[in-house]
């Protein structure tokens, strides 16, 4: 019988062929992500062939070009207030996925005006051969000269995989998108210009538990394939509301796409990488990382899930509500141990991505209009955050240990301000963006009756609170040491990015409602 | 009909992958146990193609997918590694941790002065 | 599922008897022959010469750009077959023939890009 169906499946290739249809694709629609992608073949080409001195001007204009087209492009295509899935329904592009690619368009606009900092440090945060010995002749000689600009491509089509993440409406279009961004994340990690073992070790880190997990997604699209047939997310949820599958492969299957999905947002038992990548890759990247990936992925668990699995939920509710717990849990009590300044923000990142978890199993529209609020809102806290943090530097580059921060209220004023600031929204005192996003989730929490999971959040962000306080407490209460580090002059983009990042995060905390009506009015997924 | 064999020998395939990056300390060895995790994709693919009857037969293609993204996956895999190479000496995943709270061989020489900080001046200490 | 698991049935057969076979084989050659190895024995066998230099030989590393860019090709002109069953047929044509090309064109601006920054170069 095996043999039979052997027989069969060899005998159909041209039966195959010509029950094949050219799927039409809607341009428009996607146009956004073409002009990204194009961006970033052109970076690659003007990496290659335009003379050094300009090299660096091209580029970065180039990629934030591209993201403004691509975010006027959204807009358009928002405004037609069209949701189609498209190139045949492997991508779908609706309410949430119009909102989540122009957050991923924003934030990386702010993110790249991080990355192409170049006063700070001669020749920016990158490296071009990151494998030379630190310190060696040719690392001296290497010191002198400018950085990477294959770092601008890279991130180009690392942001363009993310908007192709979040409107992915096939599995298989959901694992290339998943690679394509990750792979040049992968890379940026390692390519520090100072403390490049730690950065390294980073990226191996990175690299090692990503692909890990990236084979585990994998697994699991395959046994939903076999257990529906098909991998799209409409054609699931049609298996799933059948019911005449088998049962193993579902649940399986199901798992093991979560354990993917989960690893990328970091939830807790999968969040182990969190902290060593946060640390070691460059600060820039590490900001890219925690606003815009998690943006990407909590877009497409969002999708997976509501559109595809929304019949199996009692089966799979309680698993993420546990999750969901554990990472608010974790995160917090981690995030009150760490001595580094970059390890907290990566443990309170973790937590943040209990919170959004919280928006997300309220399973209503108004939890995912929540979640969309809060990865906006954390998204530019965050990338300040780490844009600060890339001011506080010594001889050595970056002072990340908090007791280097000691001090630092009465040596540089304006600076330790806008910490405070920032890490007040993280602790979500009202009138900041950290208060609003998180009462979107909690209530959209309540409203579906998940009181633990409001009341373990409420409770994790008071424990959370302290280690920021403790910040802004070593900041202005301590007397500066005599390592003190400087805080350097922000350069011009720098500063603009500080400037976004302070702004959007006092604009959503004072006069949230146009945003939060947007993303209210964004809800809708087509499958 | 079922074809439990093909599903359960994948689960082992996928199994030996998963052990293998579990224990392996050398990380080319780590690229090939992932590499046997996808191939334990590639057959459930293949295999659920097999037995889906009346629907285009996609799997046969999305295993071409996956043996695409592996390869281009294990390059991006072998370019860090040789780079841990070229800086360490070796490959083995447990000498990597620089960890935290060690102290670190200091990253480079002090570079020459001016070329690190604009200035010790500081924002707004006016 | 007897029927089915019935269809492996000549396959787990010769996988027994192929198994017994060798079993079989070794057994009766250990069984049979003397042993007694000294250190000249336990060389390793090259064709009677005295082996030279360790068992672990490292080749260039510069062999890796060029194995790799070729593993690359190589994998993604699978991505052709397919193409190739149905790009003739009605309804494809030349948005078929455009989409195949823009794909090519961007492996070759890889090569392009490996080209200029002299990674074919062999120094």
């Amino acid at each position: 019988m095996a043999a039979e169906v052997l027989a069969r499946s060899l005998a159909e290739p041209a039966v195959l062929a010509a029950d094949v249809k050219l799927p039409d694709i809607d341009y428009l629609a996607i146009a956004p992500m073409l002009v990204l992608f194009g961006a970033a073949c052109v970076g690659v080409l003007a990496a290659a062939f335009v003379p050094q001195r300009l090299r660096y001007r091209v580029q970065v204009s180039l990629v934030i070009g591209a993201l403004l087209v691509a975010l006027g492009l959204i807009v358009t295509v928002a405004r037609a207030g069209r949701a189609v899935a498209t190139a045949g329904g492997a991508i779908a592009i609706d309410g949430p996925a119009l909102f989540l690619q122009g957050s991923v368009a924003v934030l990386g606009v702010v993110a790249v005006l991080l990355i192409a900092e170049r006063s700070l440090e001669r020749g920016g945060a990158f490296v071009s051969r990151a494998s030379l010995t630190p310190g060696s002749a040719a690392d001296r000689d290497q010191a002198e000269q400018p950085g990477a600009t294959e770092v601008y491509p890279l991130v180009s089509f690392a942001l363009a995989g993310m908007m192709l993440f979040v409107s992915a409406n096939d599995l298989l279009t959901l694992f290339v998108a998943l690679e394509v961004f990750s792979l040049p994340l992968y890379l940026l990690c390692g390519l520090a210009r100072r403390r490049r073992l730690l950065s390294q070790e980073s990226a191996v880190k990175y690299f090692l538990l990503g692909a890990f997990s990236s084979a585990f997604f994998l697994y699991g699209v395959a046994l939903l394939y076999g257990f529906a047939g098909a991998t799209g997310l409409g054609a699931l949820r049609k298996a799933v509301q059948a019911g005449d599958g088998n049962t193993t492969l579902l649940f399986l299957g199901l798992a093991m796409l979560a354990v993917g999905l989960l690893f990328k947002v970091a939830a807790v038992p999968f969040h182990v990488w969190t902290p060593d990548v946060y640390q070691g890759a460059p600060t820039p990247i590490t900001a890219l990382m925690a606003a815009c990936t998690k943006v990407a992925a909590f877009g497409a668990l969002l999708r997976v899930f509501t559109v595809a699995f929304p019949v199996g939920a009692v089966d799979w509710r309680p698993v993420l509500v546990a999750i969901a717990i554990a990472t608010m849990l974790v995160g917090a009590v981690l995030a009150v141990t760490q001595t580094d300044i970059k390890r907290l923000l990566a443990y309170s990142s973790i937590a943040n991505a209990g919170y959004v978890l919280t928006g997300v199993l309220a399973l209503s529209a108004a939890g995912v209009a929540g979640s969309l609020f809060y990865l906006v809102a954390y998204g530019f806290v965050v990338l300040a955050a780490f844009g600060v943090v890339t001011l506080v530097r010594d001889a050595d580059g970056e002072a990340t240990h908090l007791s280097r921060w000691a001090g630092l209220g009465r040596r540089s004023p304006l600076v330790a301000g806008v910490f405070t600031f920032l890490m007040m929204a993280f602790a979500g005192i009202p009138l900041t963006s950290g208060f609003t996003s998180k009462f979107a989730v909690f209530s959209a929490a309540l409203g579906s009756g998940q009181v633990t999971l409001v009341v373990v959040g409420v409770l994790s962000s008071a424990v959370l609170a302290f280690p920021y306080l403790r910040v802004v407490v070593l900041m202005y209460l301590s007397e500066p040491a005599e390592d003190t580090p400087t805080v350097s002059l922000p350069g011009t983009l720098t500063a603009a990015a500080l400037a976004i990042g302070v702004l959007a995060t006092a604009l959503l905390g004072v006069a949230p409602a146009p945003v939060l009506d947007l993303a209210a009015k964004a809800v809708q997924f087509v499958s | 009909m079922h074809p439990v064999i093909p599903y359960v020998l994948a689960a082992l395939l996928f199994g030996i992958g998963g052990y293998g990056v579990l224990v392996r300390r050398n990380a080319v060895l780590l690229l090939m146990a992932v590499e046997l995790m996808l191939n334990a994709v590639n057959l459930v693919l293949v295999t659920a193609d097999a037995t889906i009857v009346g629907l285009p037969h996609s799997g046969q293609v999305f295993a071409l997918f996956v043996i695409v993204i592996a390869a281009a996956e294990i390059g991006v895999g072998l370019a860090i590694v040789l780079q841990l190479y070229r800086l360490r000496r070796t490959v083995a995943t447990d000498s990597i941790d620089a960890g935290e709270g060690t102290v670190l061989p200091r990253a480079e020489p002090m570079p020459e002065p001016g070329s690190a900080q604009t200035g010790p001046d500081q924002v707004g200490a006016r | 599922m007897g029927s089915y698991l019935g269809s492996y049935a000549t396959l787990g057969l010769l996988l027994v008897v192929g198994a017994g076979f060798f079993a079989v084989a070794f057994l009766a050659n250990r069984a049979l022959r003397p042993h007694r190895p000294h250190a000249e024995k336990l060389t390793s066998y090259e064709c009677g010469l005295d082996p030279v230099g360790g068992d672990w030989a490292q080749s260039q590393i510069r062999y890796y750009v060029y194995a790799y860019l070729y593993v690359l090709f190589a994998v993604e002109s699978v991505f052709l077959f397919p193409w190739a069953l149905v790009f003739d047929r009605p309804g494809f044509g030349m948005v078929t023939l455009a989409e195949m090309a823009v794909f090519i064109g961007v492996l070759a601006l890889g090569l392009l890009y490996a080209w200029r920054k002299r990674v074919l170069h062999w120094t």
